[in-house]
């Protein structure tokens, strides 16, 4: 490619002082030119927690991201509980925090991620503050998502009581496909899957 | 989870915690910043796999050295662009290069510090790129660097051309605004 697109052409009218504002940044694009496609070799790098040195950075070898992009297992099921096991110990590696979106303006959850299980369970604690106990045959269920909180894994599905409950969920997968989580409200039968809480900015 | 904590943590932080031996920190610091690194070896040295190694060799001085980013002195791009142009350098040097006569005229071609300014903008033009969603980054991608037009792109998409030139324009906005807060654009 080396014709310079039309600007008013990907644009079309704008206020003047917008479409100067966005021409700077066309014409930075032309001069940076394309970003090139990584090699699959550097695609991810190569993370193994049982390694303590640098080797595991990515090292060229064909083909050997593409197998680890898919994400590890199928969709699995793990039904949430709540309160019974919330008095036992749970080992948090990092935390990642959940805001309301419109639909649940004053809900928050903290999700507590623990140790990965040697076949790739990697155990959830989540802390919900906020969401209202839901009517019978309704429930909560928590997805990771990719790309405008797309459900795109089911981490498991949860009733709540009171504010403050944290519920126990499960996340079979390679984390590396997904870029957040999302809570929805889940009414059988509606087709309708409102998210509630999510890890991104709202 | 690295990608999880992506849109949360600054660079500098990353690096922080990466200079404590935080893995997923790494990775994410990884995702951002490979394929600019990528783009920047692969215009400097011209070799995808001399540019290859030039990109593992720069992850490997930031694991290691990443003790040594002091936030204070500035955010964590300049200091990561720093150890990718000192990687890229020094696989250049890596090649033999005989010695050649000087040329009568002056070479139409930048000179070192036009060329270190300009693969700084393009870092950073591509960094911004990563940060789109990946429906904006494509139009972006195919309108820039694949010759179609927008009806093309539409077409290629599978996307009525009204959105395309929306999603065109909310890119552009989404990298001003990225842009501007570096001081480009």
């Amino acid at each position: 490619m080396t014709d310079r697109p039309d600007f008013r052409e990907l644009v079309g009218d704008l206020p003047d002082e917008e479409r100067a504002r966005l021409e700077r940044v066309h014409d930075l694009l032309i001069a940076a030119g394309p970003p090139p496609e990584l090699p699959p070799a550097l695609v991810e790098p190569d993370l193994d927690p049982r390694e303590e040195n640098v080797s595991f950075l990515p090292r060229r070898r064909a083909g050997f991201v593409l197998g680890i992009a898919a994400v590890v297992g199928v969709a699995a099921f793990l039904g949430g509980f709540l309160a019974g096991r919330q008095k036992e110990p749970f080992a948090e590696v990092f935390k990642v925090p959940m805001q309301g979106t419109a639909q649940a303006a004053n809900a928050s959850a903290t999700i507590e991620v623990g140790k990965a299980d040697a076949a790739g369970n990697w155990p959830l604690k989540v802390v919900l503050r906020g969401l209202k106990p839901l009517p019978k045959g309704q429930y909560y269920e928590m997805f990771l998502t990719k790309g405008a909180d797309k459900r795109a894994a089911t981490c498991g599905t949860f009733r709540v009581i009171q504010s403050g409950d944290s519920v126990r969920l499960n996340a079979p997968y390679n984390f590396r496909s997904f870029d957040g989580w999302v809570v929805t409200r889940e009414v059988p039968g509606s087709g309708k899957h409102p998210v509630l809480l999510t890890t991104k900015s709202v | 989870m690295p990608a999880v904590v992506a849109n949360d943590l600054t660079d500098g932080e990353l690096i922080r915690r990466t200079g404590d031996g935080d893995r997923g920190a790494f990775e994410v610091l990884y995702r951002r910043y490979s394929r600019p690194v990528f783009g920047l070896a692969l215009r400097r040295l011209g070799d995808r796999g001399r540019a290859e190694d030039a990109v593992q060799e720069t992850f490997a001085s930031i694991w290691r050295a990443a003790r040594s980013y002091r936030p204070e002195r500035g955010p964590g791009a300049p200091w990561l662009y720093a150890v990718a142009r000192n990687a890229i350098i020094d696989r250049s040097r890596a090649r033999y290069e005989p010695p050649a006569e000087a040329p009568d005229e002056a070479s139409p071609e930048l000179g070192p510090p036009e060329r270190i300014e300009a693969g700084w903008t393009a870092w950073r033009v591509h960094r911004a790129l990563e940060e789109l969603s990946p429906n904006e980054r494509a139009v972006i991608e195919l309108a820039y660097w694949s010759g179609l037009s927008q009806s093309e792109v539409a077409e290629y998409l599978g996307i009525p051309l009204g959105t395309v030139k929306t999603r065109t324009r909310a890119a552009l906005a989404h990298l001003a605004d990225q842009l501007e807060k570096e001081g480009l654009g």
